[in-house]
């Protein structure tokens, strides 16, 4: 029944992938091609900030129902909050979406990663800064959305606890009332 | 079934599921035996906040959706966060339309901006005023400011950039880690945040001395950008330190090298020199 799902939301999966697509060929090919760097540099790194932003706004919260960022407390402490659907919300979610979501997510640093080593051999350094750059972003989105799914897990988990702990504890209620 | 490609509106089967699940967290007291990961601020150990036992699920329904958020703090024994402390979204982000989420990033860099550079009223309690980091105005900034600087350049265009870029980046990390080491208390990126806004008044300096190519000028504006700078620093460097401290982090005042080292680059841009040896200035 899976077999012909269809992505729920083919547009966000389409931008999802389309920025970081279109940061990696830009990278490649206008680096083969045009000798001026700072274009090159200004137009990768763009692409990757808005990648970045995408995924982490937008991906996020439409493919996989999950949401991270930082706040300063009253105390000035940084706090990371975590947001994520619910357990029944999660469940609806489409499969097809969600891998690709985290596999886009996960196979973009280490396709950076690659171009970094590249670069690194040829000694242009240069580069090395557009792969410095997408290296820190995409990990840091990586990081952020792992925290967030193992923090809807525990809460899933927590929560389902504590509804079983307050049945329990008021059918104990209702039962020694009756009784 | 497929969901509209639209922010999710629940169908009207399962809302009553919905109710059923909220009104079990009305029941509930929830104690937030969550174990949520720490800040990455480094050395930095997350306090709990002290909540009462309320509810952290906005359980009426929004008109965009009511899907259940619930957003956990660092705390580790404190009852549930509440819907909203420190500054941050108080409903449900989840769900809201994408023009909503952009919108309120723009505002912040926007509000951020103003914060720090312009004369207001945070600046008594400067804590309170970039509680709201982000760096998207930074990267801009700096961007921005390469940019220009490598236009003006009148050899080696994209070497300029680099070098600027790098630069300003890696000074960045290096003044926050300098903060923090002499026993500040500045959160990491807010401090990477605030040096990034104050680039701004260097980003007009910039754009001005497009304008003229006499030396003069351009030592002129870049002389006020470096104060206008400087002084916009001023008030979160040195209530991030405590007091013995202070003279190092403020009257020697690191932030005011960088500064400084960033507009030489203009200086020397202006006559057309290399800036190879501002590197090895802004290191040593």
């Amino acid at each position: 029944m899976a077999e012909e799902e269809n992505y729920a939301n083919p547009l966000t999966a389409f931008f999802s992938v389309l920025f970081k697509a279109a940061a990696l060929v830009f990278y490649i090919v206008l680096a083969s091609f045009i000798n001026n760097f700072i274009i090159v540099f200004v137009i990768t790194v763009f692409l990757i900030a808005l990648d970045f932003w995408v995924v982490k706004n937008v991906s996020g919260r439409l493919l996989v129902g999950l949401r991270w960022w930082n706040e300063i407390n009253e105390e000035g402490e940084s706090i990371w909050r975590f947001e994520s659907l619910e357990q029944q919300e999660l469940d609806r979610l489409n499969k097809k979406d969600s891998w690709l979501f985290w596999w886009t997510l996960y196979l973009t640093p280490v396709v950076w990663l690659a171009l970094g080593i590249v670069a690194l051999v040829k000694f242009s350094f240069d580069y090395l800064l557009v792969v410095a750059v997408a290296l820190v972003l995409s990990t840091a989105n990586i990081i952020g959305f792992t925290k967030c799914r193992k923090d809807a897990k525990n809460q899933i988990r927590n929560f389902a606890t504590q509804t079983v702990t307050s049945q329990l504890a008021s059918s104990l209620q209702t039962a020694f009332n009756r009784v | 079934m497929s969901r509209s490609s639209e922010k999710t509106p629940l169908h009207s089967t399962s809302q009553s599921d919905i109710d059923e699940i909220e009104s079990l967290f009305n029941i509930s007291v929830q104690p937030a035996t969550i174990e949520v990961p720490t800040s990455t601020a480094p050395g930095k150990p997350a306090t709990t906040v002290p909540q009462a036992a309320t509810i952290p699920v906005s359980s009426d329904p929004r008109p965009s959706g009511s899907g259940n958020a619930s957003s956990s703090t660092t705390a580790a024994p404190a009852a549930g966060g509440p819907a909203a402390f420190g500054g941050g979204p108080e409903y449900n982000t989840l769900t809201e339309p994408v023009w909503v989420t952009l919108k309120r990033d723009v505002v912040r860099v926007a509000t951020n901006l103003r914060h720090v550079v312009f004369p207001n009223p945070y600046r008594e309690d400067p804590g309170k005023a970039l509680r709201d980091w982000d760096l998207w105005g930074p990267f801009f900034f700096i961007i921005f400011l390469a940019l220009t600087l490598s236009w003006s350049a009148t050899e080696n265009k994209s070497k300029v950039f680099a070098v600027v870029f790098a630069v300003l980046s890696a000074g960045a990390i290096v003044l926050t880690l300098n903060v923090q080491l002499l026993g500040g208390s500045i959160i990491f990126f807010q401090s990477l945040s605030l040096l990034g806004y104050c680039l701004f008044p260097l980003d007009i300096g910039a754009l001005v001395c497009l304008a003229r190519d006499s030396k003069l000028f351009r030592s002129i504006v870049v002389l006020v950008t470096i104060m206008w700078s400087s002084w916009s620093s001023y008030p979160f460097v040195s209530t991030a330190v405590p007091h013995s401290r202070k003279a190092l982090a403020v009257r020697f005042s690191p932030a005011e090298i960088y500064f400084h080292m960033i507009c030489r680059v203009k200086y020397r841009l202006s006559s057309g020199e290399e800036s190879k040896d501002k590197r090895s200035g802004v290191i040593g």
